[in-house]
Parts: C-alpha cells; structure tokens; sequence
C-alpha cells in the first residue's frame, strides 16, 4: 500500500508516494529524477548510493524512505550552491579524481559529510572515511588528493 | 604544429564536469516513455533439461506484458565476444539465447517484462519450471576424466580446445640445462568489478528495427552480435553510443543475455525494454578464468633458458564465451613470447565445466600467467643465486629485433632494460636483503615482475578486428565534432583522442568536442579493450584530423594569398608557417567554406570561388600499420606479519616503456587503477563456490572482497619511458593492461624475499602465509 510522505531534498519539500518498502535510493532515482545517486549493488556493500541524511553520510539503499522523513536529505545535486560548485567537486575535476565517475558522486558524499566535521584531516583519516566507498578505477590515489585539497579551501 | 603543448599535457578530461555534477550520460539513467522493464529468471540447478515451463500464473499477474521461454527464441548458435566475426572459426559457439538445456547455476530460463521491476520479479517466482537435474561437474580435472558428465557433445571429456606450439626440441633443451625446475601455479576467479551493472534498454518500431542503449564496449560488437543471434540484418540493429559508462575493464566486452532478451521482449510487446542487472548477476556472468599451469623450465648456470614448457589448464565454465581466446594470449603473451628461449613447448586446455561462465579483465589471460612465469624465474634465480634483474635482462628480447609474435613487425621502440634499471633506481633494489633475513614479527621485504612483451592492439592475431574510425567536422566558430565509434570506459578515451585531435589540426583542446555516434552514422571502431584505443584509435583520429587540415589549407590558400603546403595551424589560427602574426582565425576559413556563393556587400555581389565551398571535415577508417610492444615493470615493497598473515602492500614503482605519454594525470591514474586490482588479485579478490552446487557464495560487495583506500599503498610512483614509436600517434604506445598484469607476481616475489616462503596458489590469504 502507497503512503503519500513529505521528504525534504536538497531544500524543497517534496510529497511523494511510497510503499513500506521503498528505500530512499529508489524514491531519489525513480520518483525524484535526482539520477546523480546511483545504485550499484543494493546492499550497502559499495557506496555509490551515498547521500546526506541530516549532514550524516548514508548508503541510501540502506534506508527506507519513510524513516527519512523529518530528515534534511542532502544529493550530489544539493551541493551546487547558486550555480556554483562545491570545493569538492572542483577538487575532484581538479586532481585527476574522476575516471569513469560512477563512484564520484557517493564518494563526493562521504567527503563532504567527513570534511564538514573534521579539520585538516592526515590522509589516513580521508582513507579511512572513504572506505566504505569502493571504488574499480583510481586505485583511491588522486581521491584522496582531492579531498585533502578541498579540505584547505573549505 | 610543431609544439608538443596539447599531446603531453594533463589537460582536464571533458567529461568530469558531467561526472561530478551527477553523470546523467550513464545508460542506467536512459528512460524512455512506455519503457518496460524486464528480469529473467535463472536456474537453479547447475546442469538440467527443462522438461516444461508453465507460465500461465505469471501471464494472468496485472502489469505484466510479455513471457519469453526458449521455445520463442531463435536458436542461433553464437559466441558473444565483441572483437571477433561471429563466423569465425576460431570461436567456439556454443551459446544460446534462452535453451531447454542449462549449463550452470544462474544460466537464464525465462524472462518477464511488465510495467514495474518489481512486478516482473514478482511474476518470475509464478513461472514453474520441471527441471530434469542432470549430473555436474566443477572442477576441470574430474571434468576431463572419463565417465565425467558430458557438458556438450562437441567436446569429449569436456575439452573445448587443446592448442599445442612448439619451437626447436624441447627434449634438447632439457638435456643441455644444468638444472630443471618443475612447478605448478594456480590462480582463482576473480570478477572486474565495474561499477556501473550491465544494463540495457531495447527499443522496436513496426519494421522490427532495433534500437539499443547498452553499457557496453563496443557498440560495433554488439550490433554484430546482436543481429547474429537474433537472425536478423545489421542493418536493422543501432546501438547508440553511450557517452561514456561506468567502467568495463573487459567485462563489458560480450553480449550478455539481456540484450538478446531485452531485443525479443521489445520486438513481441512493441515497447521499450530495460533490463539492469543485480549484483548477483554481474558476477555470474562475466570472470576472470581460474587457470592452472604446469611449468618445466630448463636453464643453464650462465642463467640462460635452454627449455621452457607450459600446460595450461583453463575452467571456462558452462560456455566458451572468450575462454578460448583468453587461453591463446595467455600462452602466446603470458609464456611463450616474453622472454628468449630456443626450445619451447605450450599446450593449453579449455575445459567446460558447470562453473559460471567467463569474460574478458584487463590483462586476458596474462596475469594468470606472469604470476607463474615471474614466480618462477624468481624462484630460478634463488636456487642459482642469480641476480633477478641480470637474469631477466639475459633472456629478454632487444631493441630492434624482429617481433617475436609477428615477424613483419620489429621491436623498433622497445626498452624493457631501461624499464628494470630505472625502476630499480627508483625502488631502491640494490639495498634488498636476502629473503627472510628480517628480525621481528614484521618483516619487510621488495619484489618485482615485468610483463617484458605486450600489445597496442590486435594486429597480426587471427579472426580479431582491428581497425578505426573517425569523422572530424570543423563548425563556423572554430570548434571540432569529432565522432567517433570509440567508447570511454573510464580511462579517458575520449579525453586523449580529443589531445590527439587538437594537437594534429592545431587548435585549443576545449575546442575538440567527442559527439553523438551510433551504429549507422560513424565509421567502425573495434572494443575498447587490448590496450589498443590510444595507439589504433588514436592514429585513425590523427589522420582525420590531419586530412581535415589539409582542406582548411586548401580553403585558406586564396584568403591568405599563399601556397597551402606554406601553412600551418597554431591555437587556432591559420597562418605562414613560422609568423604566427601573418594570419586569420580557422573560424574565418571555416565561414568562408560554408558561406553562400554569392555574398550581398555594400558594394552589391560578391562571387566566391566555388571550390572553396563545402563542409570542412576529414574522415578516415583504417587498421594500424603495427603492432608495436611496450614493456612494464613493477618494483613493489610489502610488509607481512607473521603473526596475523596479513600482508601490507607499502610501495609501489611502476617503469612503464609507452613511447610517449599523451596525458599524464590519465596515465598515472591507469596504474594507480592497476595497482588496486592487482591487489585485490594477489591477496583478497576470489570468486568462490560451493564445490557441491555450483553455487556462488560471494556474488555481492559484502562477501567479495576487494581492496578500499585503506589496503592502498600510499605511495605509487610511475617511470615513464619514452621511446617514441613512430608508427603511433605522437610516437605513443599502449598501457592499459600491463598495470594489472604485474602486481600479483611483484607482491608474491616480495612477499619471498620478506618471508622466505613461495606461495604458488592465489589468492594468498593470511591462512596460506601462516
């Protein structure tokens, strides 16, 4: 049975209809167009569905949709402020961070909720906030590049 | 243009922007109205006969719109890899699209499509099937016994191919060797890991004209392929670019079952059909193959080979799919052509088994066989106590042989020895203590493997396609489409063609624009894959643009009152060749080819010749006129615990000869990429089954381990040769594959020389080192 939920993306208040069972991956992606989370494995196991729930960094395929409510969702297409780029994603161009990019959004993610509570974060410390994220292409090298430099510019 | 300012810079990938914005170009985000979405339901059982389906429940499920069971299929024979003519006949088909037989567990029986994903699963678990389980067998060597269950009836003892290839006497050799090493080696399955699923989406029109969106390799190859197995002209198959996919690494170089399906259930239903894989079914459906080799090496004292034979034995699963060509790269380019020997023997086995089937990983073949070839000659060198570097360099191929795999080509560029020395330097070799001397708990220890001998392509292999495309069309405002066939996994092609481009015809590389292509309008291009898109593609990319500029000259003759050949293009401009000053903008000569005949100017007509009138563009199609080799290296320092097993990879340099380094942040990320495979192969990565079903117990992200940034050494340096070939564009050969292929064998020789202990099986797993 569908329910009719009022979740707030990236600002905006959204009604959308939700079954029990929906998680928040499939409502951003298959309700919302917001098409920059994507799915990758369904089962928490490799990040690349990774979105802000109240500043925190989730696997949204982990969560219903219906526990989000009352939650700030925050999605790679949330960072852009007034047309503008996040450092992160600057960053990420910058450094040589995106190869294929399917991971960069949810990678992006994790870092922006990792940078916003961590100060002049070692690399073993990026290292470690990004590993719940995998990545098949960079080796990690130039992502952990690019966070760090988006950390002093923040 | 004279100046290298493009080709050798890390110009910013055009694509990026896109990427970290969101990435709507991925073909899991194509959405087309009407769009059906479709699962398949897979057999449980790893060897049966499907003696009926019912699926008359499923049919009366509300949503659902069409059911396809193997009765309703066209039973084509075919085999799915990209590279290869469906008729050639070195490929072994033995693949149906949907069959009343299946080979292993996961192997598609039926298919839903309905309005819902969640709908069609739902009907799938309605569908029943009478299976007639038949016997199986997962393990190659029971396989080939007699009495074994037959998988097929054109391979006895399930022996799908058994290539042999000898050179000299190999009897001889081993009587003039001073000593004789025998070993065995094995490697495990492992899977690509692309991130982006295998998805699809197939639309139909009333003349049963297919239009396909894939995440594929190759939109040539699956046009190809589709039509073969569907019986149908390719003519009436497109497979529209995708402008770039959520990487591949070989894994994406096959039709997979849901294009076909997602073909027929768009053809019955009139509807668009997306089917996306699970997880779970990526990795059923596409693996590196688990190889044994057997390796008798005879050598002199002076450390010479005198003999070197391999049998090679391969578990292709259920289905050939490129287990055949895999075999042959693995015996040519992993054993008997990198290193000198004047008697050699190879024989090697594909063996069917009720496994899952393979599929192409960077590398094909060649990291299953460095690993046993570099272990080896490591352990040769032990027992001899002989330097590793001296003895490689003894046995290597030099600069300016003929190539050892096709002797119309010569080793013209080609510095393996530069490679080792530097490398070492880099690493610090010389200060390598004898293997297991370290005191403590944890002991350090460096290693290195060199893939001696590699490809920029396929030229010179038999039934694999080789040739590129190009379509280069200059517009009014000085910008370039350039349309291209060539699909960027990830790695950049796109990015290093437009260098290519934009250093050839002279103008700013953000001017070079990669457009919309699909099947019926850009010329062939082979796959993306075998280390081949800079180096072919590449130079087809330069003649286009290069007959392109001829045209501007000829067009800018008349404007600038000079001879074309006294022309040259910098950042843009046309101008006399060495003043700069002395010129116009190329959009300038771009409107005057494209403006009207006659022009009304204040002073009334003005006529324009009539030969300088048309769209500016320059096209070319054309295979590459060799094959030329590079070489890699790669020194690597570990620390293993010898108390937890765990091994710790802490430094990696990778000497690489590419002839010349079109953009270096891509290079550099290649092998920081390679680095992370070649980890996951050598110590976490592994496939495993239950040996009693055939089922696969680690087919999601939580069982299959593969490295994160955390198992990353933090320190990987590159060595960049430069040799300039001159048959490559801008004098570049290949990278690609190499980086993956050297790591396990650097890490199993550092691990040696840390420990003292040869571990011959991967992966090698706490348990093995303790």
């Amino acid at each position: 049975m569908k329910q009719v939920i009022t979740l707030e993306i990236n600002g905006e208040r959204r009604e959308v209809a939700v079954e029990p069972s929906s998680t928040l991956l499939h409502v951003l992606r298959e309700e919302n167009d917001l098409l920059g989370t994507k799915q990758a494995c369904d089962v928490g196991g490799c990040g690349c569905c990774t979105v802000l729930l109240d500043g925190r960094a989730v696997y949204s395929c982990m969560v219903f949709a219906m526990a989000a409510q009352g939650k700030k969702i925050t999605t790679i297409e949330g960072l852009r402020k007034d047309g503008k780029l996040d450092p992160l994603q600057e960053a990420f161009m910058e450094a040589g961070a995106v190869q294929c990019g399917y991971c960069t959004c949810g990678m992006i993610m994790a870092a922006k909720a990792f940078l916003s509570s961590t100060q002049s974060p070692s690399d073993q410390e990026i290292r470690q906030a990004i590993s719940g994220n995998l990545c098949r292409c960079t080796g990690y090298h130039k992502i952990v590049d690019a966070i760090r430099m988006a950390s002093t510019i923040r | 243009m004279s100046r290298m300012n493009i080709v050798g810079n890390s110009v910013p990938r055009p694509d990026a922007f896109e990427k970290v914005t969101g990435g709507k170009g991925y073909i899991v985000n194509v959405r087309l109205p009407g769009m059906l979405h479709a699962k398949i339901l897979r057999s449980p059982y790893p060897h049966a006969r499907i003696r009926h389906i019912d699926a008359s429940q499923a049919e009366k499920l509300p949503g659902v719109k069409a059911i396809l069971t193997p009765a309703e299929v066209p039973q084509i024979k075919f085999h799915p890899v990209y590279f290869s003519p469906s008729t050639a006949a070195s490929m072994i088909k033995d693949m149906l699209i949907l069959s009343d037989t299946v080979r292993f567990a996961g192997e598609p029986v039926a298919a839903v499509a309905a309005i819902r994903p969640e709908i069609a699963e739902a009907a799938l678990e309605l569908i029943r099937v009478d299976y007639e389980a038949l016997p199986a067998v997962f393990d190659t060597a029971e396989a080939m016994k007699t009495g074994a269950p037959q998988i097929y009836e054109h391979a006895p003892n399930n022996i799908a191919m058994h290539p042999s290839f000898s050179f000299g006497e190999l009897q001889r050799g081993f009587d003039e060797a001073d000593y004789v090493f025998e070993n065995t080696y094995r490697t495990q399955r492992v899977h690509t890991c692309y991130m982006e699923p295998r998805v699809c989406v197939v639309e139909s029109d009333s003349g049963g004209n297919l239009t396909v969106w894939s995440s594929t390799q190759s939109i040539f190859g699956l046009r190809e392929k589709l039509a073969f197995a569907l019986g149908i002209p390719v003519s009436k198959v497109r497979v529209v670019k995708p402008p770039y996919i959520g990487g591949g690494f070989g894994g994406k170089l096959d039709m997979g079952f849901l294009e076909p399906i997602a073909a027929l259930l768009s053809l019955k239903t009139g509807r668009p059909v997306r089917i996306e894989h699970t997880r779970y079914e990526d990795f059923i459906t596409t693996a590196r193959n688990p190889i044994e080799i057997q390796m008798k090496t005879g050598v002199k004292k002076n450390g010479t080979f005198t003999a070197r034979y391999a049998k090679s034995i391969l578990d292709t699963g259920a289905h050939t799919t490129h287990g055949a060509v895999v075999l042959m790269v693995h015996g040519f380019f992993g054993f008997l052509l990198p290193y000198r020997c004047p008697n050699q023997k190879w024989e090697g086995m594909t063996v069917y088994t009720n496994n899952i089937i393979g599929g192409g990983f960077r590398g094909y073949g060649a990291p299953q066989a460095a690993f046993a070839v570099e272990s080896q000659i490591d352990e040769i060198c032990d027992k001899l106590k002989f330097d590793p570097i001296e003895f490689r360099l003894k046995n290597a191929h030099t600069e300016g042989e003929q190539h050892p795999f096709d002797p119309s080509f010569a080793l013209t560029t080609y510095r393996f020895a530069e490679c080792l020395k530097k490398g070492a330097a880099q690493m610090g070799w010389s200060k390598r203590q004898p293997a297991g001397s370290g005191s403590g708990t944890k002991k350090r220890g460096i290693g290195f493997a060199c893939q001696p001998l590699w490809v920029s392509g396929c030229l010179g292999f038999p039934d694999i396609y080789e040739h590129s495309g190009a379509i280069l069309k200059l517009n009014t405002d000085g910008t370039v489409n350039l349309s291209i066939a060539t699909v960027d996994l990830g790695c950049g092609q796109n990015t290093v063609l437009s260098q290519i481009a934009a250093q050839e015809l002279g103008v700013p590389v953000s001017a070079v624009k990669v457009t919309y292509a699909d099947t019926d309008t850009v010329p062939f291009d082979a796959p993306s894959h075998a280390s081949r898109v800079t180096y072919s593609a590449g130079n087809a990319v330069k003649a286009a643009a290069g007959s392109a500029k001829k045209r501007v000259f000829q067009v800018a003759s008349g404007l600038l009152k000079a001879a074309p050949e006294d022309l040259e293009i910098t950042d843009g401009r046309v101008h006399l060749k060495g003043s700069p000053e002395n010129g116009l903008p190329l959009a300038d000569v771009v409107k005057r080819a494209e403006s009207p005949c006659v022009n009304m100017v204040p002073d009334g007509m003005q006529r324009t010749p009539l030969d300088e009138k048309g769209t500016i563009m320059g096209v070319a199609s054309l295979a590459p006129t060799s094959n030329p080799s590079p070489a890699a290296v790669e020194f690597v320092e570990v620390e293993v615990d010898t108390e937890t097993g765990e091994v710790k990879l802490l430094r990696v340099v990778y000497a690489h000869d590419i002839g010349k380094v079109i953009n270096p942040a891509g290079a550099e990320g290649q092998v920081e990429g390679g680095v992370q495979q070649g980890l996951g192969f050598a110590l976490m990565e592994n496939l495993v089954f239950d040996p009693s079903s055939g089922a696969c117990l680690a087919a999601d992200f939580l069982s299959y381990k593969m490295p994160t940034a955390l198992e990353m050494p933090p320190d990987i340096k590159c060595v960049w040769v430069e040799s300039d070939e001159p048959t490559g564009p801008f004098g570049a050969k290949s990278l690609a594959e190499p980086c993956l292929i050297v790591p396990a064998p650097a890490i199993a020789n550092a691990i040696y020389n840390a420990i003292g202990v040869r571990v011959r099986d991967l992966p090698i797993t706490p348990e093995k080192i303790l």
